[in-house]
């Protein structure tokens, strides 16, 4: 087996804007060069570098036996990748679509998740599954699917995804550093979005949440994809004169109850933003452990801005079901603040 | 480009035309291969190898103990000291055949009712039913005899075989995994989708599917319109075996040549053992409902114990003082085994917070402490 | 004599009828042997004995049904098998739990007396049995702090939901503790009693606000906790000769008596920590910190303010905390929060110029010193009658929590304490 003689490049000083995509084909490159136990497989990962490229040029640079194609079979692309990682390999595995997953569920939750703790600790299984999910590109059926409390109610297994470029860099650096096997959820919407911002591991641990913008009066809970929506909608609400605080989850599972409910004991106020369906949806989780540790700081109850309770529309209406900039703001303004007389910021302090 | 195109798509073409003539040599045999007839002499014209004396002595020996281990696990099991157990009676050519012919570096991996197999492999008995009395969803190390955990879902480890072979060849180590599934397993996709990933990466993988005519109470017949199972394997470019699962010689000599391929980089080996499962699913079912007496009588005369005993008693190679001390061995190992298993074992509840994920979690921690107030409370 | 009990059989199963014996009593039976036959809901199985010896009862007869977890067959091992000295009783898989024992539960801490938890507002849409509805947790928690009861607050929200302003107004209303609302109808006198005094010059003071909580908390006191008292008189020239060397440092805060004495009581609850417990059912629950709350007379009446933690303060540190909040009760701007949560309470009614009070224990607390004046009274030292500075300390504490060894104790010690401040020096 060869590894590639290169170093990796070290970020700029000053870096040009980097996409999600390019930012986490970047963060494959390095592990596949620090680390010649890492492999990459999937459908479509190698000559063609993935549909949304996130793998280009890997096959290339680092050769087939660690950057390879897949026939296509879900359950044995996640299988397979089990078995190598009883034999000490890293594998990072792609499922080309959120909902393209479903055939490997059972490895998922029957093997994947439960191997360290029947055998006590002795198979350890360091996978990391890349899944692009949600929607909002418009995509038509089977593919904009959200399926994240599927792999958060599961006990074992990480699920993390990124909000942005330079985190989704750092997460998938530490994912596939991490000896717990990760569902590392793609916002395929983001991958396009750009950053600058030099791509280097963040100090955040894999499990920790970050307050992406601070505020006093209300906190928003989000991740992902809806993130973006959820930052253009603290913009948008500080015109009205509200300082919004919002959340980036970016784990959610282990779910960080210092950072979120730190923010909620300030600010009283929460409403969670996702694009899942509301029902037995993530935020319903979140929502019941701010009220447990929260209660008596809460000015309001807390709500969720989430995604109907029916199938993923087709692309000419997907724009009603997606969290919108406008819900957020109604769902802000229902939040009792005459209760607390809370004077409104004047525009521009 | 222009002129490369049309010459790379001819070679394609031209070789998958040759793979299509040659083809037929992947096909198995029309009758069970074996070496053994049922009264213990040899069927000197087999395309089967037979295996020394030494491996024969040792192959009968094994099968008198793997099968004391399985009656008593049966016994224990009515008196309620398993939960549950899923009886290899009958089967014990494959399990013990096949486990022999691996070599130490090599992998097994069993589903539930190879609790036979698992010990032959070297596991302590105890360990290995410590998933069938329910302390624990394994009770042993993995990596210390190399078998994967007794597994549930069927056909779900063949992936797994796959996957580890693969990664033994990309890292130039020389093992070979070996799977054992069943007849109903052969219908999962997991099945489908093991063979196609281990034919098209060649990897070092040998299939082992013990036919035993049941899938609980479905029969093959209602599994599978294939000609045999070990048909299968020519869909997927796989040479395959078809051989007498109750001939433990043959079985042995299969899976031998199967691993020296597998581990000399030719891939794959399908091969179907053609046996009978005694006893019921398990001690809950009522094998009754769905199989007539005859049935079993008729497999009862073709019992692998006897087979490989008759033969190496005329051969001189075992006598009646050799058969009683091989079976007080026995019978001292399942004494050992009914000391042990009839103590209740201790369980930690707090295990059940341990090995979630590599380090436990904040919530986990308060889950723990939570649940030992509980019990502290319920002590008193 | 091991009986082996009929285990489940097939994940789950309850009972098994027994189809057919293959040994009788008197038997010897072979480990794993099978000694009976039993047909259960999925089939028929034979089951083998686990123990060696001889057969001595059959549970049952043919045709009978047999309960998993009931004996099946009891087999007498002979002494030499080692196998059945481990006595083990088998029981199967699934076998139903002899009732799990229920367990203690997490003694959930009584709630204080709360004036909060009330039948359906008047005015709200409620349904009977429904809470109060008030529009968040913290509001509903302001109108408990304030000792306000719910019911007596109109809500102005959407179906009587009780709002913040409402609360607030409340409790407005309630800090000027005279009437500007018609009394509620419970505290007027109900009609037809006997002998209302009437005429011109009888004066009506309303029981209401803060005078209404002190009442109620006073008449709840007396009427639940069974209380005894001890005094004795002691001689404090010793402690204002102390008094006035800490004070003599013209730079430093001045050190009150109170809080001297204070410190005293501090230490003798640290000695004696039944004293600073409350009752919570049947459990009497220590608190090993010490809230100090002391009387203070304002305006609007009497008040307790509270000293968190005062076990970890210094004799300096209390006597500024004492003094800020004796200074903040005046003016009236002490917060509910500063005037709960106490745990043990201090009186100086001294200050009123009598000596000794059967003082009544600030509920749920069970113990309350008293000081009185401290005023010149003869005094034996050496032999002599001498003028000293006395004084007289009273203890009433709940007899339910110690007897009289303890609140003899507790006093001592802070007698001992006040005749000669260097003995608590031994303690701090």
């Amino acid at each position: 087996m060869t590894t590639v003689a290169e170093p990796a490049v070290r970020p700029m000083a000053n870096p040009s804007p980097v996409t999600m995509a390019a930012a986490l084909n970047r963060a494959l490159a390095d592990a596949l060069h620090e680390d010649e136990r890492v492999l990459v497989l999937g459908e479509d990962v190698g000559t063609l570098g993935g549909v949304f490229r996130v793998t280009d040029g890997l096959a290339a640079q680092f050769g087939e036996n660690r950057v390879f194609d897949t026939p296509l079979a879900e359950s044995a692309i996640v299988g397979t990748a089990i078995g190598m990682a009883m034999n000490g390999l890293r594998p990072v595995v792609e499922m080309q679509f959120d909902a393209f997953a479903y055939p490997a569920f059972e490895q998922i939750t029957s093997h994947l998740a439960k191997l360290r703790n029947r055998t006590r600790g002795r198979v350890a299984l360091p996978i990391v599954i890349r899944i692009p999910y949600g929607g909002g590109i418009g995509g038509v059926e089977h593919h904009c699917d959200s399926s994240e409390v599927y792999y958060t109610h599961t006990a074992g297994l990480r699920v993390v995804t990124p909000g942005s470029p330079a985190d989704a860099y750092s997460l998938l650096r530490q994912a596939i550093d991490s000896p717990d096997p990760v569902i590392f959820l793609e916002p395929k919407r983001r991958y396009w979005s750009k950053e600058s911002a030099p791509l280097t591991q963040s100090d955040l641990r894999l499990d920790q949440a970050c307050v992406r913008r601070a505020g006093t009066d209300v906190t928003l809970i989000s991740y992902g994809g809806a993130l973006g929506t959820a930052l253009e909608a603290a913009e948008a609400a500080e015109d009205e004169g509200r300082s919004v605080e919002v959340v980036d989850l970016r784990s959610l599972s282990p779910f960080d109850d210092a950072t979120a409910a730190a923010s909620v004991r300030r600010t009283g106020r929460a409403i969670v933003i996702h694009e899942a369906s509301r029902f037995c949806g993530y935020g319903a989780e979140v929502a019941a452990r701010l009220s447990e540790q929260c209660f008596h700081y809460l000015e309001a109850p807390i709500l969720r801005v989430a995604g109907f309770d029916i199938p993923y529309p087709p692309p000419n209406l997907e724009q009603h079901h997606l969290p919108s900039v406008d819900r957020i703001l109604d769902a802000i303004d229902s939040l009792q603040w005459q209760e607390t007389g809370a004077r409104r910021a004047t525009v521009g302090a | 480009m222009g002129t490369t195109c049309p010459r790379r798509w001819e070679r394609i073409v031209t070789s998958a035309a040759v793979a299509r003539t040659h083809a037929p040599s992947l096909l198995p045999s029309a009758e069970p291969l074996g070496l053994l007839r049922l009264d213990g002499s040899i069927d000197s014209g087999s395309e089967l190898s037979m295996p020394s004396d030494e491996v024969l002595s040792t192959l009968h020996r094994r099968i008198v103990l793997g099968r004391r281990f399985d009656a008593q696990a049966t016994a224990l099991t009515k008196q309620g000291r398993l939960a549950v157990y899923p009886s290899a009676r009958g089967q014990e050519a494959g399990e013990i055949g096949a486990v022999m012919a691996l070599r130490e570096q090599d992998w097994l991996f069993p589903t539930y009712r190879d609790s036979m197999a698992v010990v032959a492999r070297g596991v302590d008995p105890v360990e290995v039913l410590t998933l069938l009395r329910g302390d624990w969803h394994c009770g042993y190390d993995p990596y210390e005899h190399r078998v994967g955990p007794q597994c549930t879902p069927l056909a779900t480890n063949a992936l797994h075989a796959v996957g580890l072979a693969h990664a033994a060849k990309v890292k130039g180590e020389d093992t070979v995994a070996l799977v054992m599934l069943g007849d109903g397993a052969t219908s999962e996709g997991d099945t489908h989708e093991a063979l196609n990933f281990a034919a098209v990466w060649k990897s070092p993988v040998v299939f082992f599917v013990q036919n035993n005519g049941y899938a609980i109470s479905v029969p093959l017949a209602k599994q599978t319109a294939a000609p045999s199972l070990a048909h299968k394997g020519i869909g997927y470019g796989i040479p395959s075996m078809l051989i007498d699962g109750n001939d433990v010689a043959a079985v042995y000599a299969a899976v031998n040549k199967a691993v020296a391929a597998a581990a000399a980089g030719g891939g794959p080996t399908l091969i179907e053992a053609i046996t009978y499962r005694i006893e019921a699913h398990t001690n809950a079912d009522d094998a009754t409902r769905y199989r007539d007496r005859a049935e079993v009588e008729f497999w009862l005369q073709r019992d692998p114990l006897d087979r490989i005993r008759r033969h190496l008693v005329d051969r001189g190679l075992l006598d009646d003082e050799a058969i009683a001390e091989i079976d007080a061995a026995a019978e001292a190992e399942a004494a050992t085994l009914r000391e042990r298993m009839n103590v209740d074992t201790q369980l930690d509840p707090s295990d059940l917070f341990r090995h979630v994920y590599a380090e436990q979690t904040e919530t986990l921690r308060r889950q723990a402490a939570d649940l030992a107030a509980e019990l502290a409370l319920s002590k008193e | 004599m091991p009986a082996f009990l009929l285990p489940d059989l097939g994940e789950g199963l309850t009972e098994a009828e027994i189809a057919g014996w293959h040994v009788q009593v008197g038997d010897t039976v072979a480990i794993d042997q099978i000694v009976v036959e039993v047909e259960t809901a999925k089939a028929v199985v034979e089951i083998p004995v686990p123990f060696a010896g001889e057969v001595s009862i059959l549970h049952g007869k043919v045709g009978e049904v047999i309960n998993v977890g009931s004996p099946l067959i009891t087999v007498t091992a002979p002494a030499t098998l080692s196998d059945s000295a481990s006595g083990n009783v088998l029981i199967g898989y699934g076998t139903p739990d002899s009732a799990r024992r229920r367990r203690r539960r997490n003694g959930a801490a009584a709630a204080v007396a709360s004036p909060v938890s009330a039948p359906a507002n008047a005015n709200s849409a409620g349904r009977a049995g429904d809470r109060i509805p008030v529009v968040s947790p913290i509001v509903r928690r302001l109108a408990r702090d304030a000792g306000l009861e719910l019911r007596s607050i109109e809500g102005s929200g959407a179906d009587g939901l009780i709002t913040r302003q409402d609360v607030e107004r409340a409790v407005q209303s309630h800090r000027e503790s005279n009437g500007i609302d018609p009394p509620p109808a419970i505290s007027a006198s109900p009609a037809g009693q006997d002998q209302h005094p009437v005429g011109p010059d009888v004066v009506r003071i309303p029981i209401r606000g803060l005078r209404k909580t002190v009442a109620d908390k006073l008449a709840r006191s007396r009427r639940e906790i069974p209380e005894a008292t001890v005094w004795v008189d002691v001689d404090a020239t010793g402690l204002l000769e102390f008094r006035a060397s800490l004070n003599a440092d013209q730079s430093a805060p001045k050190i009150s008596l109170l809080a001297l004495i204070s410190r005293f009581t501090v230490l003798a609850l640290q000695r004696y920590p039944e004293l600073n417990s409350r009752i919570e059912g049947e459990e009497i629950v220590v608190n090993p910190t010490v809230n100090l709350g002391f009387a203070a007379q304002t305006d609007r009446g009497l008040m307790v303010p509270v000293v968190p933690a005062a076990n970890a303060l210094s004799i300096e540190q209390l006597s500024n905390a004492l003094a800020e909040r004796t200074a903040r009760a005046r003016d009236g701007r002490l917060t509910p929060a500063e005037l709960t949560g106490g745990t043990f309470t201090v009186n100086n009614y001294g200050v009123f110029g009598v000596d000794g009070s059967a003082a009544i224990i600030n509920h749920p607390e069970v113990g309350i010193l008293g000081i009185g004046r401290i005023i010149d009274r003869p005094w034996v030292v050496d032999g002599q009658v001498v003028p000293r500075r006395v004084t007289e300390l009273t203890l009433a504490f709940d007899h339910r929590v110690c007897d009289g060894g303890v609140a003899g104790g507790f006093l001592r010690f802070i007698a001992d304490c006040v005749e000669s401040p260097s003995h608590a020096l031994r303690h701090l």
